[in-house]
C-alpha cells in the first residue's frame, strides 16, 4: 500500500510541470470539442488528432492522447443527453435515461450526475490501474513466448467475438490487419516482404496514417451519404449539481457502475460499452421501482456513465503491463508510444517508471479536468453542437491533412491518407468491422516475432509446444469464445449489443 | 439477374450486387494477391520459420473465411440479402481534395509525374473549397469564406502556435522573398491576409453580423 502512493507520488511528480498539466488540458478540452461534434466518435476523434500529440516528450504526448481519449468519451455522453445521439456505442445507454431526463427539464442534472459519476469512476479505476500494475507485469516477465502469443490470439479472439458484427468478417480484418503488418522489411533478415517492388510499403505502414484514413476520412465519407440533419438541441435547463435525494437514488449506482465497469475493461473487445449495458441491466434489477427506467431514472445516467468511464481507464491495463492492445483505441495509443521509442510491454514499468506513473496519475487529473472545465463549458459545447456539418467537415480534411503532413514532411503519406479512406469507406458499405484491422497491425509483428521464439526453443515441435499448460489453457479458451460467437442464440445477444451503432 | 422466387413488394437483389458476395470476393481476391506476394518468400522449416510462412499461412485463412463469407452472400434469401451501395460522388470530391493536397504542397515526384510545390497558401483554399463542394448543402458564398478564413486559422494553428513546418508558399515566391524579409514574417503577413480576405468576403455576402467578434 505504501508501495502504491509511493509510486502514484512519482507519477504526480512527474506530470506535475506546467507543460505537462498544460497538455492534459489541452488533450481534454480538444477531445470534448471534437467529440461534442454529431457523428464523429473517440476513434476518429483520437485518429484526427494523434498528429497532434506528437510534438511533445513522450510522457506530454501520452497525456494529451489519454485527455483526447476521455474527453472524446465525455463529449458522446453530452451529445447522448442533450440530443439523443451517442457518439459511440458506450454512450448509447446513456440516452434512455438521460435524454429522457433533459426532456423533462433535467439535463443538467442528467449531465452533472454523469460527470461526478465517470469523476468518482474514473478515480476508482486510477487505484485498479496503479494496485494491479505491478503484479500483472511481473506476471508478464515470466511468460515465455510460447505464453505470450497464446495469450495474444486468446485476446484477439475476445476482441472480435466482442466487436460486433459478423464474426466471420472480423476474423477478415483482423487477418488483414496482421498481413498488413508483415508488409515491409523482414524483422530478422530485413529481406523486403510483400512489398510487389513498390518503395513505399518497404517501410511499413504508419499507424497514425492508417486510423486517420481508415477511421477519420472515412467516417466523413459515410456522413456525406445522408442529407443533414440539423440536430435539435434544447437549452441545458435546470442547474448542474444534483441535490441530496439524487445523490442518495445514485450513489450505490455509480460504486457498483465503478467496479463492474473496472472489471469489465480489463476484458478485451469494447469494454466501454459492454460494461455500460451491464451496469443498466443491473440497476434496473436492483431498483425498487425498475418502471421508472427509460423515463428518466436518474441511476440509469449515473450506473453505466460511471462504468463505462471505469473501463475506458482499465483497458489501459493491458496495454500498459502486458503491452497487449485490446482495443482499437489501444491500439492508437500503442502506436503512439511506439513512436516516442517507449515499447509498451512489461518492461515499461521499471524502464521508465516516470512515465509510466505519470500516464496513471495523469488519468486522474484527466478525470478532474474533465469535470471542473467542461462543466462550467457545457453552453459552448451545445453550440458547438449546432454547427452545420456542411461546414465542419471540409475543416476536418484540411486539418488531417495538415496533421499528417507535419508529421514525416512526407507528401506520399497524405496520399496513403486517401487511400485508405477509400478502402474504409469500402470495408464499411460491405459491412466488415475495421477496428480488429488495427489491432491486427499492431499486433502482427509481436505475434509473428512470439512464434518463432517459441517454435525455436521448442525445437519446432508443434505438440510440445502445445503440452505446456499455460499455453494449452489460453489457446482453448482463444477456440471456445470463436466457437462460441458462431452459436446462433449468442450471436444473437452480440447483435443486441452492438446494433445500434 | 438470376430469377429466384421473392415476396410481391421486395425489390430483388441480385446475387452480383450482394454485400456479401462483394465482400466474400474482395477477401479471396486479396488472400490471392498474399499468397501472390509471399510465394517468393522462404517458407522456412518449423524450427526456424522463414519470412513467407506467416503470410501463407494468413492467405489461405483469409482465402477460407472469404469464401465463407462469399457462399453464404450466394446462398442467403432475398430477405436477408443487402444490396452494395456506395455514395460514389461525394467521395471522390472529398478523396480528390486529399490527392490535390498531397500532390501539390511540396511536390516532387511520384514515380508517373512530378509536381511542384505550391504551398499551403494555395493548396489550403483548393482543399477546402473541393472538399466542401461535396455536399449539396453548401454554397458558394460560404464556401470561399471558408476557404481563405480556415486556411489562415490553420497557418495560425500550425505555424505559429506548434511551430510545425509546412511549405507555405509555391517555391519561386517563397525563395526569393524569404530572403527579402523572413519567413516567419512573411507567414504571418499570409495568414492575416487571408483572414482579412475571409473577413471583407464575409460582411460583401453577408453583411454585418450583429455581434462582430475578432
Amino acid at each position: 500500500m505504501a508501495d502504491l502512493f509511493n509510486n502514484l507520488y512519482v507519477g504526480f511528480a512527474a506530470i506535475m510541470s506546467v507543460q505537462n498539466v498544460f497538455l492534459c488540458f489541452v488533450g481534454c478540452l480538444l477531445g470534448t470539442l471534437i467529440g461534442v461534434l454529431p457523428g464523429i466518435g473517440p476513434l476518429a476523434t483520437i485518429a484526427i488528432l494523434m498528429p497532434l500529440t506528437y510534438n511533445a516528450e513522450p510522457i506530454g504526448s501520452l497525456i494529451m492522447l489519454a485527455g483526447i481519449y476521455y474527453g472524446s468519451q465525455y463529449g458522446g455522453s453530452t451529445t447522448a443527453i442533450l440530443v439523443n445521439m451517442p457518439g459511440e456505442t458506450s454512450s448509447l445507454v446513456t440516452t434512455f435515461d438521460g435524454h429522457a431526463m433533459a426532456k423533462q427539464g433535467r439535463a443538467g442534472k442528467a449531465l452533472g450526475i454523469a460527470a461526478i459519476g465517470s469523476f468518482i469512476a474514473g478515480t476508482f479505476a486510477t487505484f485498479v490501474i496503479a494496485g494491479t500494475a505491478i503484479p500483472l507485469s511481473k506476471l508478464a516477465l515470466s511468460f515465455t513466448a510460447g505464453n505470450y502469443f497464446a495469450l495474444m490470439v486468446l485476446g484477439l479472439a475476445l476482441a472480435i467475438v466482442l466487436a460486433g458484427g459478423s464474426v466471420v468478417k472480423a476474423v477478415c480484418t483482423l487477418i488483414i490487419g496482421i498481413v498488413m503488418a508483415l508488409i515491409g522489411a523482414d524483422q530478422i533478415t530485413a529481406e523486403p516482404r510483400l512489398t510487389f517492388g513498390l518503395q513505399i510499403l518497404y517501410d511499413g505502414f504508419d499507424i497514425a496514417i492508417v486510423s486517420m484514413g481508415l477511421f477519420g476520412i472515412a467516417e466523413i465519407l459515410r456522413n456525406l451519404e445522408f442529407p443533414e440533419q440539423k440536430p435539435f438541441v434544447g437549452a441545458v435547463t435546470g442547474g448542474l449539481l444534483p441535490d441530496r435525494e439524487d445523490i442518495k437514488q445514485s450513489a450505490g449506482a455509480i460504486a457498483r457502475g465503478s467496479v463492474l465497469g473496472s472489471i469489465i475493461g480489463i476484458i478485451p473487445g469494447n469494454g466501454a460499452t459492454l460494461s455500460s449495458f451491464v451496469s443498466y441491466a443491473l440497476e434496473k434489477a436492483l431498483s425498487k421501482r425498475p418502471e421508472r427506467f427509460g423515463k428518466g431514472a436518474i441511476e440509469g445516467v449515473a450506473g453505466p456513465e460511471s462504468a463505462n468511464n471505469a473501463a475506458a481507464q482499465t483497458t489501459f491495463i493491458p496495454l500498459l503491463t502486458l503491452g497487449l492492445p485490446s482495443t482499437a483505441v489501444m491500439a492508437l495509443v500503442g502506436g503512439a508510444m511506439t513512436l516516442h521509442g517507449v515499447v509498451p510491454g512489461p518492461q515499461v514499468i521499471t524502464k521508465h517508471p516516470d512515465l509510466f506513473w505519470g500516464v496513471v496519475s495523469s488519468m486522474w487529473v484527466g478525470n478532474l479536468m474533465l469535470v471542473v472545465i467542461n462543466l462550467p463549458l457545457i453552453g459552448i459545447w451545445v453550440k458547438f453542437l449546432k454547427v452545420p456539418y456542411h461546414l465542419l467537415f471540409p475543416t476536418i480534411v484540411l486539418f488531417c491533412c495538415i496533421g499528417i503532413y507535419s508529421v514525416n514532411s512526407r507528401p506520399s503519406d497524405v496520399l496513403e491518407v486517401a487511400a485508405f479512406g477509400a478502402l474504409g469507406y469500402l470495408f464499411y458499405k460491405l459491412r466488415f468491422e475495421l477496428a480488429p484491422l488495427l489491432l491486427g497491425l499492431v499486433l502482427g509483428s509481436m505475434l509473428e516475432d512470439n512464434l518463432r521464439r517459441g517454435l525455436i526453443l521448442s525445437n519446432g515441435n508443434v505438440w510440445t509446444f502445445l503440452s505446456e499448460p499455460l499455453t494449452l489453457a489460453l489457446l482453448t479458451a482463444a477456440f471456445l469464445a470463436l466457437g462460441s460467437a458462431l452459436v446462433p442464440s449468442f450471436s444473437k445477444g452480440r447483435e443486441l449489443l452492438v446494433d445500434e451503432d | 439477374m438470376t430469377s429466384h422466387h421473392t415476396k410481391p413488394q421486395q425489390t430483388v437483389v441480385p446475387r452480383f450486387e450482394r454485400v456479401d458476395v462483394i465482400g466474400g470476393a474482395l477477401m479471396v481476391f486479396i488472400a490471392a494477391l498474399i499468397w501472390f506476394g509471399a510465394s517468393a518468400l522462404d517458407g522456412g522449416t518449423l524450427v526456424r520459420i522463414g519470412s513467407g510462412a506467416l503470410p501463407r499461412g494468413l492467405a489461405v485463412l483469409l482465402f477460407v473465411a472469404g469464401a465463407a463469407v462469399l457462399v453464404q452472400g450466394l446462398l442467403q434469401g432475398n430477405d436477408r440479402a443487402e444490396r452494395v451501395y456506395l455514395a460514389v460522388r461525394p467521395s471522390a470530391i472529398v478523396l480528390a481534395a486529399i490527392v490535390l493536397f498531397g500532390l501539390f504542397i511540396r511536390g516532387g515526384n511520384f514515380g508517373l509525374f512530378s509536381t511542384p510545390q505550391l504551398g499551403l497558401i494555395i493548396v489550403g483554399p483548393l482543399t477546402v473549397f473541393i472538399a466542401g463542394s461535396a455536399t449539396p448543402e453548401m454554397d458558394l458564398k460560404s464556401l470561399i469564406v471558408l476557404s481563405f478564413g480556415l486556411t489562415a486559422a490553420m497557418l495560425l494553428i500550425f505555424m505559429d502556435l506548434l511551430s510545425v513546418t509546412i511549405p507555405v508558399f509555391p517555391k519561386f515566391i517563397q525563395d526569393p522573398l524569404t530572403f527579402a524579409i523572413g519567413i516567419d514574417a512573411l507567414v504571418r503577413i499570409a495568414y492575416v491576409a487571408y483572414a482579412a480576405i475571409a473577413a471583407v468576403l464575409y460582411v460583401f455576402f453577408f453583411g454585418l453580423p450583429e455581434m462582430r467578434r475578432g
